[in-house]
């Protein structure tokens, strides 16, 4: 047990904030300005770092990913563009994809010529994702795609989409589904931005009305889509562990100097003892999720998987979150639920996904995503309970009589 | 960057919940309820010879030269075993006491003895108003003629009515110090506090004018209050470590017992009910060990933020503990309330040392002033 950096890791920090300090752009607010952005980031070598060499990635360890995000959380540094092609779509072309597939795809989610989307979940398959209705039928040299999409991020930006669609209605559920690669600029795709709780929309519905897939871009074998997106590939995984933490520390510093400025009962606020307490709960928590990722990345660097652990850190970050931005606005009072007009010492000022700055009140409101998006709070603790603690399996409708 | 134990510390662990498994069974740890000096001289004999008691101490005084994160891994063991004896107190109080402020006549002396197995040793950290704040003593030492007069009333002193010497702090005429005291003193009155978890032993201790030495005070006159904030700091990982066990333990018997357990014909892990509170307490569980052995690194590498981390470490696990142990008598139901099942003595392990050296109130507040005055 030694958990100090090595020389190697802290030189590599110094230089990629340096780096960051040279090439910081001012403002991203536009695609162009994102997109040129993340293509400065890749040309530096500090995208698609885990890539394997030979697609055009950098064969980096998790580490060196990790210092890199958490670098760019530090300076507060705006997100490069096509993450889920980067952590999700390319390394599954990566693992189950035809050399012509790797060759036609791979270079432009790397330089963000090509942006990508997921399209996994439906109107009526969340949770239980296996129950996906849109179907992709055979019609001799491509397949017709029907079918709704929802909660697609970054569908209305999407040039491509990784899709998940019935093949075999004959089948048990998670049989029946397979994977392909749509494009997404046709007719016969409508996408229509979801605005959420925020105001915002980071998510789009997607409606497949006949869509075209060429033949060549089924991914795997018909049938086998549940088992691929079942697979936890990305390359990207050490990714957030530490920018997270970062993220959490500049925020709650934010905090703790709002409460010096705040009064109650004609004291500042940061001499209440409740609100003492509450700032030294969440701050331990903050530091024990970073503790966490240390143990993390020490996995990661050993070359192991965290598999079904990885459920107990989503679980423990987004469920923290929450408690995080409850406490942030009850210390802030209105001033938290400012969307426009905040006062330079009350306001937060964060890189968001849409392109216009972030609140405190935004932040709050996206921390009720985390604890339902990719998995929600309560299918973690099924993965856990279940994988981890080996406790029995529910008597479940669709499992009854031994079916799928 | 490495926070997994090496191959030596996993050995040290297993080795340590073999032994414990195999000497300090329920029944045991049962059987010492009632025992007078309240544990087995034959399994002491055996962490001696087993190279525990010296642990953390030279190999010149008779120890093993490891550190606290091998500490803290003994202690997970003990919590998990609810060990009923004096290692805590002997080694990571008296002893580390000893070591951080020693000189090298008293380390000597006390430190051999202590790995060897032939001396036990405590600290007598509180007093009524229990303030863990050490500048909150109020036990007075005056010089005379031939040493040192002690007048005071110390609490919750573990395994005081056991051991050879016991650290007391007390407010001389140069501020705060130290002082090695013989319990078998005339002038020391030690009383039983029976509490919760009849497998740890706490006394009353008065001092009424105890004369000692002139060499019984344990480093510089005055210069006790950065040791015992340190001896303090590290009672606090320490204990953490020992809840973390117990809390592990119960979370255990609570998977395996929900496992077999059938109600409405299913065993009750099946509903997500029992499963969801399992999975928050493996959590729990793990985020305790993530704060227990980072800090209990920290402390030993003298990382620049050793003690805000053992102020985490006390205030996250002080609440994590409890919660894994109270739920997991909820999800045995009637079984876990009664007295011949097991699950209680780890539960009261846990709840005995959620208090100990700082509760997670007490600890929320060291932080928030070591975040707030670093500006």
């Amino acid at each position: 047990m030694d958990l100090n950096y090595t020389p190697e890791d802290l030189a590599f920090r110094k230089q990629v904030r340096a780096w960051l300090e040279q090439n910081l752009p001012k403002d991203v607010r536009t695609l162009e300005e994102r997109r040129a952005w993340h293509r400065k980031l890749y040309d530096a070598g500090y995208l698609g770092m885990g890539w394997p060499r030979e697609y055009g990635g950098g064969g980096a360890r998790p580490m060196e990913q990790a210092i890199v995000a958490d670098e760019m959380a530090r300076a507060n540094a705006p997100a490069p563009t096509n993450g889920l092609g980067l952590g999700i779509v390319g390394p599954t072309i990566v693992v189950h994809g035809t050399e012509a597939q790797k060759t036609r795809y791979l270079r432009k989610i790397l330089s963000a010529e090509e942006l990508w989307c997921q399209l996994y979940s439906e109107p009526n398959a969340g949770s239980d994702l296996a129950a996906l209705k849109t179907s992709a039928v055979d019609a001799g040299d491509h397949f017709v795609v029907n079918g709704q999409k929802i909660w697609t991020s970054g569908g209305a930006i999407a040039d491509w989409g990784l899709l998940l669609a019935r093949t075999d209605t004959k089948v048990p559920k998670h049989k029946g589904i397979s994977c392909f690669l749509m494009n997404m600029r046709q007719p016969g795709v409508d996408v229509r931005p979801l605005k959420q709780i925020t105001g915002s929309s980071e998510f789009c519905e997607v409606f497949m009305t006949n869509a075209r897939v060429e033949k060549s871009d089924q991914i795997g074998k018909l049938g086998e889509g549940w088992a691929i997106a079942q697979t936890t590939l990305g390359y990207e995984r050490g990714g957030r562990a530490l920018a997270r933490i970062t993220t959490y520390s500049s925020q709650f510093n934010r905090l703790v100097e709002a409460a010096r400025r705040l009064r109650r009962h004609g004291q500042p606020l940061l001499e209440n003892p409740v609100v003492r307490q509450k700032l030294g709960r969440i701050w331990s928590e903050i530091e024990v999720e970073r503790y966490q990722a240390l143990r993390t990345l020490t996995q990661l660097e050993r070359g192991e998987h965290p598999g079904a652990g990885g459920s107990i850190t989503k679980l423990s970050y987004s469920e923290f979150e929450k408690r995080f931005m409850e406490l942030a606005l009850e210390i802030l009072g209105p001033y938290g639920q400012l969307t426009k007009g905040a006062p330079q010492d009350f306001a937060l000022d964060i890189d968001t996904a849409i392109g216009e700055r972030g609140s405190w009140a935004y932040a709050y409101l996206w921390s009720r995503a985390g604890t339902i998006y990719a998995g929600s709070s309560e299918i973690q603790k099924n993965v856990i309970g279940e994988r981890i603690l080996g406790l029995p399996k529910e008597t479940r409708a669709d499992r009854v009589g031994g079916k799928a | 960057m490495n926070f997994s134990f090496s191959d030596d510390q996993v050995l040290l662990r297993n080795s340590v919940r073999s032994a414990l498994d195999e000497q300090c069974k329920p029944e045991h740890v049962r059987a010492m309820f009632d025992d007078p000096r309240g544990y087995g001289e034959a399994l002491w004999g055996e962490m001696a010879k087993l190279g525990w008691l010296g642990l953390p101490f030279t190999e010149e005084q008779g120890g093993a030269g490891l550190g606290l994160v091998e500490l803290a891994i003994v202690l997970e063991e003990m919590g998990r075993a609810a060990y009923p004896g004096p290692f805590f107190a002997t080694v990571a109080l008296g002893g580390l006491g000893i070591q951080l402020a020693g000189n090298a006549a008293q380390k000597d002396r006390w430190l051999s003895a202590i790995s060897a197995g032939k001396a036990r040793a405590t600290a007598a950290l509180l007093e009524e108003h229990l303030d863990w704040d050490p500048a909150s003593t109020t036990t007075t030492a005056t010089r005379d003629t031939a040493g040192w007069t002690l007048s005071g009333v110390k609490r919750f002193v573990p395994w005081a009515h056991v051991a050879d010497v016991v650290l007391v702090p007390a407010l001389a005429p140069e501020g705060l110090s130290l002082f090695l005291v013989d319990p078998k003193s005339s002038g020391v009155a030690l009383s039983p506090m029976v509490g919760i978890d009849l497998a740890n032993r706490w006394s009353e201790m008065r001092l009424d004018k105890v004369a000692v030495g002139a060499d019984a005070v344990l480093g510089a006159p005055g210069a006790a209050g950065p040791v015992l904030d340190s001896l303090l700091r590290r009672g606090a990982v320490m204990a953490s470590a020992e809840m973390l066990g117990a809390a592990r333990r119960c979370l255990d018997m609570s998977v395996s017992y929900v496992k077999v357990r059938e109600q409405f014909g299913q065993p009750v892990g099946s509903f997500q009910a029992i499963r969801h509170r399992c999975s928050e307490m493996l959590l729990e569980a793990e985020n305790a060990h993530a704060a227990v052995y980072y800090a209990a690194w920290a402390l030993a590498a003298g990382a620049d933020d050793a003690a805000i981390a053992a102020s985490i470490c006390k205030a996250y696990v002080s609440d994590a503990a409890r919660k894994v142990c109270g739920d997991s008598i909820q999800v045995h139901g009637g079984i876990g309330f009664t007295w011949e099942y097991d699950l209680h003595l780890y539960m009261k392990r846990a709840k005995a040392l959620e208090p100990l050296f700082g509760d997670a109130e007490f600890h929320r507040e060291l932080i928030v002033r070591h975040l707030t005055s670093a500006r």
